[in-house]
């Protein structure tokens, strides 16, 4: 992978968020704002790997920002565009997208491993640095509440018990697997450990056999040539 | 389409503030070779933002153990609400002074790249004020919003104790690994260098160099 570095980071107050207490907030939750803001330089890779479990959904959404902080409503430019690659942890892409200003991707992890989404930008003279905003959720948080709630035609206070269920239901499964890695890791701790101790043994075998060979082999040579 | 009552409009917006209560993120993994920031926007003055972060090593090959990045985290006036320094792995939180755009930035003050797992989450509880304003967001809201939050913390530990077992376990693999190979090559160093000295007395008493030398 070329080598991967961040530019300064300018600040971008997107408009009308900063709303004084008491205010409530925009309708829609899921507007904007979810997603985290990298920088990148043109002529840069910036690398951001995720860990996904087999049969997880993994979806994902990216697009340009302004790059001024002071105006964030200032128009994009159109040389602004940014180059995305997914792969997989034995290497297939999952998805490649070439110069574009947003874009959007969704897949199921078919292995198991860090999920690879490499961003870079085509060098500019002078050098900018791109702004971009990445949303990238997998497993549970990709589950499309607003639908759900349509379908069952449940109201809101229900859907957010659902949410919380759902969120619990991870967090267990979740915990078997900790449990689980860690079983592993304790397995191969204990099997080095009793490892060492052979090497130990092994490894004054080694130490007394050599020494005996020596002997015997140069005993035998000086009784051949007749010095003993 | 029915027409909405005010008072049902503002249910659902109240509602809608239960939504937007917790915000989710993943834990991502960036590779720092020298400062790497990312930014996370904060909505409301007093949110608490918390989260994580782990070094996952790469192969350090000499020095025992990195001796750790640095975070900063910066608010959008520019003043650094939050300094960790040297530390391999940590959580941090803090009550965030003003709404806006959060800058969390890693520092790696050595050349070899890092991967560093993080994990940030922004928790907004809609306090006594926004009831006291509004007769319609019921208090049960409230609750449901400080459930959310406390659940979203375990979530937090749970992945930082996800990418801790990572780093462990790449520690213990890397471990025996080097444990391995180098007491192989420490068994045939021995065994040439035993050779060597067989060889190099039989050398000695060779008739070529010199019978009376020894």
């Amino acid at each position: 992978m070329a080598a991967r570095r961040s530019g300064s980071a300018p600040r971008w107050l997107p408009p009308v968020r900063a709303a004084p207490p008491g205010r409530l907030p925009p309708l829609d939750p899921t507007a904007g704002s979810r997603a985290l803001r990298f920088d990148l330089e043109s002529g840069h890779t910036k690398c951001i790997s995720d860990e996904i479990k087999v049969g997880a959904m993994a979806v994902g959404k990216y697009h340009v920002v302004g790059p001024d902080p002071n105006f964030p409503d200032a128009q994009l430019p159109e040389s602004h565009r940014i180059s995305l690659r997914v792969t997989s942890p034995y290497g297939n892409s999952m998805h490649y997208a070439e110069n574009v200003q947003s874009g959007h991707f969704a897949f199921t992890a078919a292995e198991a491993g860090d999920y690879l989404a490499c961003f870079w930008a085509p060098d500019h003279k002078p050098p900018v640095t791109i702004g971009f905003e990445f949303d990238w959720r997998s497993g549970v948080s990709t589950k499309d509440w607003p639908s759900v709630a349509k379908k069952g035609k449940v109201d809101m206070m229900e859907l957010e018990l659902k949410k919380l269920e759902e969120t619990i239901k991870n967090i267990h499964e979740e915990m078997f697997y900790l449990r689980e890695r860690e079983e592993e890791m304790q397995d191969l701790n204990r099997k080095t450990n009793s490892r060492m101790a052979w090497l130990g043994f092994l490894s004054l075998g080694i130490c007394l056999s050599v020494a005996g060979l020596q002997l015997w082999h140069l005993k035998t040579f000086f009784e051949r040539k007749k010095l003993l | 389409m029915a027409r909405r009552r005010p008072a049902a409009l503002l249910l659902v917006v109240a509602m809608a503030a239960v939504l937007a209560a917790a915000w989710r993120a993943e834990a991502l993994s960036v590779t720092v070779t020298d400062t790497e920031c990312i930014h996370e926007f904060v909505p409301y003055e007093g949110d608490t933002v918390s989260g994580n972060f782990v070094v996952v090593d790469h192969d350090i090959f000499w020095s025992s153990d990195h001796p750790g990045i640095d975070l900063t985290v910066t608010s959008p006036g520019g003043n650094t609400v939050h300094t960790l320094t040297g530390k391999s792995g940590d959580k941090f939180e803090f009550k965030a002074p003003r709404g806006g755009m959060y800058k969390f930035c890693f520092h790696n003050p050595y050349g070899a790249p890092e991967t560093v797992s993080f994990y940030i989450h922004v928790g907004h509880i809609p306090n006594e004020h926004n009831l006291a304003k509004d007769e319609h967001l019921d208090p049960i809201n409230v609750k449901i919003a400080e459930l959310k939050e406390a659940l979203e913390s375990v979530t937090a530990e749970q992945k930082y104790l996800k990418a801790r077992e990572a780093r462990h376990r790449h520690t213990n693999e890397s471990t025996r690994k080097r444990v391995m190979f180098y007491t192989v090559a420490e068994y045939l160093a021995f065994m040439a260098a035993s050779a060597l000295q067989v060889v190099y007395i039989r050398r000695l008493f060779s008739k070529n160099v010199g019978y009376n030398r020894v």
